[in-house]
């Protein structure tokens, strides 16, 4: 019984009617109940690259994605800014692991270079497809597959739509349009039912909360708190603009842009039709007029019309919920927790929530007191490494133009756990024994680029077999012959678009 | 690039075409495009595979003619030892292209022939003529029409077939490891077959479908093709024997 019917609810209703086989007889009963008045946020538009294994898992098709929920295709995060300010100050957070990861220690062979090069760029060809606007694949590579590894940019509403259709068409999700109006208890304390306004009762054994800020379920009834982390991570509130392209044949960038402000930043992404853009913003550090002058004057300066349209404002509570799954009801989305967007992951969140209630999904209601307690723990775990990572952002920049960056850097803002890697990483780089799970939210590579893209400088170490100089080189000169290869064969996002509109993609 | 004209007995009045089959003419292509409705003449030449148009990702049916890019077995200084050639060869240098007309008030789509003026096959003194002297068709033009036309039916119908094999997924990707006699490897990819799995699994249902649809004969064409892939090895080796004269020689 899923409650809640944006990116959240029709996720989880995805994921788990697909691997359940609700459209047979024997399957899984996936219901989802929404509320026709309830506008979904529509707010997380920038995917992880999980998303293509999600999706092709639950039998969608690429073309018919790409074209219903007006989706682009995102490489990685371009970071302007962060460091220093200046109009130069710039890097890539792409989605491809380094060339050679784990074979040789790249980052003492980058850093012994002669001429000081970007690290992503050094080990990876796709900051460069990055800067030059192109596709991560070809109109003949088959849906889902890669040349590059590949995420999305989407809009957020559109996608809702298009998986409600799917999963209620294809995959047997059963799709209940009333008002929740109670929750009635069993004695265990366990949530029995659904009161709804024109249905009346309706029973299951699973109650997923996908309410988003409400958290009709484990917030309100079950009255699990929210556990702040704005001492962390600052922005509580943010300010969304849509802005046309300049032209219809405007660049489409293949990452998403995150320019960093006094107070915050601003995020842009590029989808076929317009481009998403918003301000995120502490509200201690400035006031809601002067960010939203701050995201118009991004807008006039990155080549969009400044005076049309009005902000949306949404205001976030960073943080997540105590507990996640309790009882017979766990929490999927923003309703188990909302963060700042800096690294797209809401949706990405998503998956996982969805896709681990799915694997475990509890046979018996004794052995779903076992399941949700491993839930909890792995997801607290997540939680933690999703803020440790984006405080990683903060505590690097060198910024000293306002309070929001001067208090960022304070020690006793920045969690033990990160403070502790890094110092760790002056002497070592992040490698995969540092975050130990296996399904890491962001992996060891996703530190190096923030790390190395951001100016951490390591201590010299003593020399070690794995600084084989000749071997990393090897994987620099290879990365810079696919980097040559891949800029001659790959056609630009936009183009590769238009021609998925007009012809679609293999399935093989 | 190619410069195409609307062919008309005005401006091509002069116009002959060189017939026969060479490099120089043009005919060194590994492979050239087919349709269902050829599948059975040549099925007893030609390996018949699918590929993607790098243009638009689009499957097109193809008849393979060497193992790579310039490289077609069947030519040789006497021409194309086949007594098939494919139909998309012998319509060189004219290509088939549609106009918007009207007739009786409705918009109709209007079959023209044009043809490529830097074809090299194109010139003024040599080969067959395109008109005769009063303006009338000869007849080599009238069996390129008629060629053209077959083509335009064929690809016409080629989308609806290329539909069906991936809506019941009977195509699938081959990798073609080619091993010559002088040790030489040839990794050919990028091709596609019918996959036979999936088609001895097809139910009554949808064979009725293929069948009624004209689909069934040029799927078990294709598959029976596949016998020719040994014999364009075999004529590599043979082109390989004569070109490196032996140790012992």
């Amino acid at each position: 019984m899923i409650v809640g019917g944006g990116s959240a609810g029709w996720l989880t209703a995805g994921i788990l009617a697909a691997e359940h086989r609700t459209n047979s007889p024997e399957g899984l009963r996936v219901k989802l109940v929404e509320s026709p008045d309830v506008k979904p946020i529509g707010v997380g538009e920038g995917t992880w690259p999980t998303m293509r294994d999600t999706l092709r898992k639950m039998g969608v098709s690429e073309t018919d994605f790409i074209r219903e929920c007006d989706a682009s295709f995102k490489q990685a995060s371009r970071f302007d800014r962060w460091v220093t300010g200046a109009d130069d100050d710039c890097y890539y957070h792409p989605f491809a692991l380094p060339n050679g990861y784990g074979d040789v220690n790249l980052v003492s062979q980058w850093q012994a270079l002669p001429s000081p090069k970007p690290y992503a760029e050094v080990v990876s060809f796709q900051a460069q497809l990055c800067y030059h606007q192109r596709a991560p694949k070809q109109i003949t590579t088959p849906e889902w597959a890669a040349v590059a590894n590949y995420a999305y940019h989407l809009d957020a509403g559109k996608f809702g739509q298009f998986l409600q259709k799917f999963c209620t068409e294809n995959l047997g999700v059963e799709h209940v349009l009333d008002h929740v109006t109670g929750v009635n208890p069993a004695d265990n304390g366990d949530i029995a039912s659904l009161e709804t306004g024109a249905n009346g009762q309706i029973e299951g054994d699973l109650f997923i909360d996908c309410t988003g800020f409400a958290s009709l379920l484990l917030g309100r009834h079950y009255g699990i708190g929210l556990k702040s982390r704005k001492e962390v991570l600052f922005c509580d509130t943010a300010l969304a603009l849509q802005v046309p392209y300049e032209t219809e044949n405007s660049p489409i960038a293949s990452n998403t842009i995150s320019t960093a402000q006094k107070a915050g930043w601003i995020w842009d992404i590029g989808l076929p039709t317009r481009r998403g853009t918003g301000h995120v913003y502490s509200s201690a550090h400035t006031t809601d007029d002067d960010a939203e002058m701050a995201l118009r004057s991004y807008i006039e300066t990155s080549g969009g019309d400044s005076n049309r349209g009005s902000v949306r404002k949404i205001s976030i509570n960073p943080g997540h919920r105590e507990t996640f799954w309790h009882h017979n009801c766990v929490a999927v989305g923003i309703s188990a927790g909302f963060i700042e967007p800096l690294e797209a992951s809401a949706l990405a969140l998503i998956e996982l929530s969805a896709t681990m209630i799915s694997t475990e999904l509890p046979a018996t209601r004794e052995i779903m007191d076992t399941v949700s307690k491993r839930f909890n723990e792995r997801f607290l775990y997540r939680w933690d490494r999703i803020i440790d990572f984006l405080k990683l952002h903060y505590v690097l920049s060198k910024r000293t133009d306002s309070d929001f960056w001067l208090d960022n850097r304070r020690t006793e803002t920045i969690p033990a756990r990160l403070l502790e890697l890094m110092e760790l990483w002056r002497y070592q780089p992040p490698s995969r024994s540092d975050l130990f799970q296996i399904e890491e939210i962001f992996p060891s590579a996703s530190y190096q680029y923030v790390l190395y893209g951001m100016g951490f400088e390591p201590e010299q170490a003593l020399p070690r077999r794995s600084d084989d100089a000749a071997l990393a080189e090897r994987f620099f000169q290879e990365n810079a012959g696919m980097t040559r290869k891949y800029l001659a064969g790959l056609p630009s996002n936009r183009d590769l678009l238009d021609l998925v509109m007009r012809h679609g993609m293999q399935k093989i | 690039m190619a410069n195409i004209e609307l062919l008309n007995n005005i401006d091509h009045k002069n116009l002959k075409v060189k017939i026969e089959r060479s490099a120089e003419l043009g005919d060194n292509v590994w492979f050239t495009p087919t349709f269902p409705q050829e599948f059975k003449v040549l099925q007893n030449h030609y390996p018949i595979v699918f590929t993607k148009n790098t243009e638009t990702g689009q499957f097109q049916a193809v008849a393979l003619l060497g193992f790579e890019a310039g490289e077609n077995l069947f030519l040789d200084e006497n021409g194309w030892n086949a007594n098939y050639i494919p139909l998309s060869i012998m319509r060189q240098p004219f290509l088939i292209g549609f106009q918007h007309a009207e007739k009786d008030g409705v918009p109709i789509k209007q079959m023209v022939v044009s043809v490529d003026m830097d074809n090299p096959r194109v010139n003024e003194t040599e080969g067959e003529a395109v008109f005769l002297e009063h303006g009338g068709n000869t007849g080599y033009l009238e069996q390129v029409n008629s060629i053209l036309k077959l083509i335009s039916d064929g690809f016409e119908r080629n989308s609806a077939f290329i539909d069906m094999l991936m809506g019941m997924d009977l195509l699938e990707s081959f990798v073609l490891d080619v091993e010559l006699d002088d040790g030489s490897q040839h990794l050919m990819s990028g091709f596609y077959t019918i996959n036979e799995e999936s088609l001895s699994g097809l139910t009554g249902d949808d064979l009725v479908i293929l069948n009624n649809n004209g689909h069934l004969e040029p799927i078990y064409m294709a598959i029976a093709s596949m016998s020719n892939i040994p014999k364009l090895i075999e004529m590599k080796n043979s082109l390989l024997e004569t070109k490196t004269p032996h140790a012992d020689d």
